[in-house]
């Protein structure tokens, strides 16, 4: 089994969960976060003039985070590509912020309700 | 590659984000998070908080960089005290950039 973690735009969660759940995996939790790449905050992601006055502020550096949406995903690992796959496509506008997807392994899964485990609690 | 979740204080999470940004680990994720530690939480009087309100921070750096993380996150976020948090490391598979589909951090 693989926990997907994906970082995504806020507003691109309901055609990730529509697009996911077309393929089998309806279940995932979803978290507000805040968080920043590369680019260290909104300052540089977006291509907007930032007055030169407002610059010359000292402490003015830009938004540090952006808002996005984690998701967590627990697919089995012969799965793992496929779902891969279609939350890229899903997501990919192709400017800076479109979010990074984390792979980690996951050694055991337990169903609360049934006490099932392994594969068969996360299918 | 590892996966860092460091839960600490609040009031030091700026503290470290900065110190990392300046170490060069700039991209990383910031979540609310409540929890308690062996201490059960805290007695204030005659309250007893059982949660208390820290930050999370995730990142995933290259196997090498962990110890320098890990230096970094606990020279700004240790008071001393309890509540100064734990930090997690976790094995990663693998870390895709969604705007290229490329692999790598």
């Amino acid at each position: 089994m693989k926990e997907i973690i994906a970082i995504i735009r806020p507003n691109k969660v309901t055609a990730t969960k529509r697009a996911l759940d077309r393929l089998g995996f309806p279940s995932m939790s979803v978290v507000a976060v805040f968080g920043r790449g590369k680019q260290k905050g909104i300052a540089n992601e977006v291509a907007v003039e930032i007055s030169p006055i407002v610059r010359g502020l000292g402490s003015f550096k830009g938004m540090p985070y952006v808002p996005k949406r984690l998701l967590s995903i627990v697919v089995p690992a012969e799965m793992l590509n496929k779902v891969l796959n279609t939350i890229i496509k899903v997501n990919q506008t192709g400017d800076i912020g479109d979010g990074k997807v984390i792979v980690c392994p996951v050694e055991d899964a337990l169903r609360v309700r049934t006490g099932e485990t392994g594969q068969a609690a996360i299918l | 590659m590892k996966m860092v979740r460091a839960v600490i204080r609040p009031e030091s999470t700026e503290l470290v984000v900065d110190a990392l940004a300046a170490s060069g680990f700039v991209a990383l994720t910031r979540i609310q998070a409540f929890g308690r530690g062996k201490q059960k939480g805290i007695d204030s009087g005659n309250v007893h908080y059982d949660e208390l309100p820290k930050n999370l921070l995730m990142l995933v750096v290259e196997d090498e960089h962990v110890p320098q993380v890990l230096e970094v996150v606990q020279k700004q976020a240790k008071t001393g005290n309890f509540g100064d948090g734990k930090v997690f490391v976790s094995p990663v598979d693998t870390v895709f950039t969604i705007r290229t589909g490329q692999e790598g951090v």
